[in-house]
C-alpha cells in the first residue's frame, strides 16, 4: 500500500458513509457518551441546588423546566437507551457472541463478526432510541 | 492496572449502573413528571436512607464508567507516554471530584442540611 492511499489519515477513518452502519454506530456509541457524561456533570450541579432551599431548587427548575428543556430531556432519553442498547451488543461481541465461528479467510473477506446479527443489533438500539425518546415526550409533554 | 481489567471494570459498572438508573427513572414515573420534581418530593427522596444510597451508587458507577470512556476515547486519538499519563491522571481527578461534589449534596441534604 502506498503512502498516497493513506493520505486522508484520521479522516478516511472517521468517514461514517464508508463502513457502512458499523462505522456509524462507533461514531453514535462515543457521540452518545460523550453526551450523556456531559448530560451526568450538569445533572449532578443541578441537583446540588437544593442545597440552596425550596427557592434556589424552584428557580433551577424554572430554567430546565421549560420545552426547550425537555425537548433536551428526551435527546439524553435517545442517546442513554442507544448507549445502552449498543453497549450490551458490543459487550457480547466482545465476549464472542454472535461472531461467528474462526474460519479460513477467503476471497472477498467479508469479516464473519460483522454479521447479520450485530447488524440487527445496532438497527435495533437506534429503533429502540427512537421509541424512548418519543414515549419520554409523551410523558414530558402530556402532563 | 491491566486494560483488560478495567474493562471488566468498566462493563460492570455499565450493567449495575443500567440497574440502578432503571430504579431511578422509574421512580419519576410513580407520580407526575412534574409532581416528581417538587422540592418536597425530591427532598424525600434524598431523606430516605436506601434511595440516597441508590443515588450514591450511582454516582459512584456512572463516574467510574464515564469518565474511563472518556479516557478510552483520548487515547483512541493519541498516544504517547506523557500523554497517556495526562489522560489517565486527568479523568482519574475529574472522577474523584465528580463523587465528591454528588457526595455532599446527598449527604447533606439527607442529614437536612438544606
Amino acid at each position: 500500500m502506498t503512502q498516497d492511499e493513506h493520505k486522508e489519515g484520521i479522516k478516511g477513518m472517521a468517514n461514517p458513509s464508508r463502513y457502512g452502519i458499523e462505522r456509524v454506530a462507533y461514531w453514535l456509541m462515543r457521540l452518545s457518551g460523550l453526551g450523556l457524561l456531559a448530560y451526568f456533570v450538569a445533572h449532578i450541579y443541578e441537583t446540588s441546588n437544593i442545597l440552596r432551599g425550596q427557592v434556589g431548587w424552584d428557580e433551577f427548575l424554572e430554567l430546565t423546566q421549560t420545552t426547550e428543556g425537555h425537548l433536551f430531556l428526551a435527546i439524553v432519553i435517545a442517546m442513554c437507551v442507544f448507549h445502552t442498547v449498543n453497549g450490551i451488543r458490543v459487550m457480547l461481541g466482545h465476549g464472542g457472541v454472535g461472531v461467528g465461528k474462526p474460519a479460513r479467510p477467503d476471497y472477498p473477506y467479508d469479516p464473519a463478526s460483522q454479521n447479520y446479527r450485530h447488524k440487527i443489533g445496532i438497527y435495533s438500539a437506534i429503533v429502540l432510541a427512537a421509541i424512548a425518546m418519543m414515549y419520554g415526550l409523551a410523558v414530558m409533554f402530556g402532563e | 492496572m491491566r486494560e483488560s481489567t478495567i474493562m471488566k471494570i468498566h462493563y460492570g459498572t455499565a450493567l449495575a449502573a443500567v440497574a440502578l438508573v432503571a430504579v431511578h427513572i422509574l421512580m419519576r414515573l410513580t407520580m407526575g413528571f412534574a409532581e416528581s420534581l417538587e422540592y418536597e418530593t425530591v427532598l424525600a427522596n434524598y431523606k430516605f436512607i436506601p434511595y440516597a444510597v441508590m443515588l450514591e451508587l450511582i454516582l459512584i458507577l456512572l463516574s467510574i464508567h464515564g469518565f474511563n470512556g472518556l479516557r478510552v476515547i483520548l487515547l483512541e486519538l493519541k498516544q504517547g507516554q506523557a500523554y497517556e499519563k495526562a489522560v489517565s491522571y486527568g479523568c482519574l481527578a475529574a472522577m474523584f471530584g465528580l463523587i465528591a461534589y454528588g457526595s455532599r449534596t446527598i449527604i447533606m441534604t439527607n442529614m437536612g442540611m438544606t
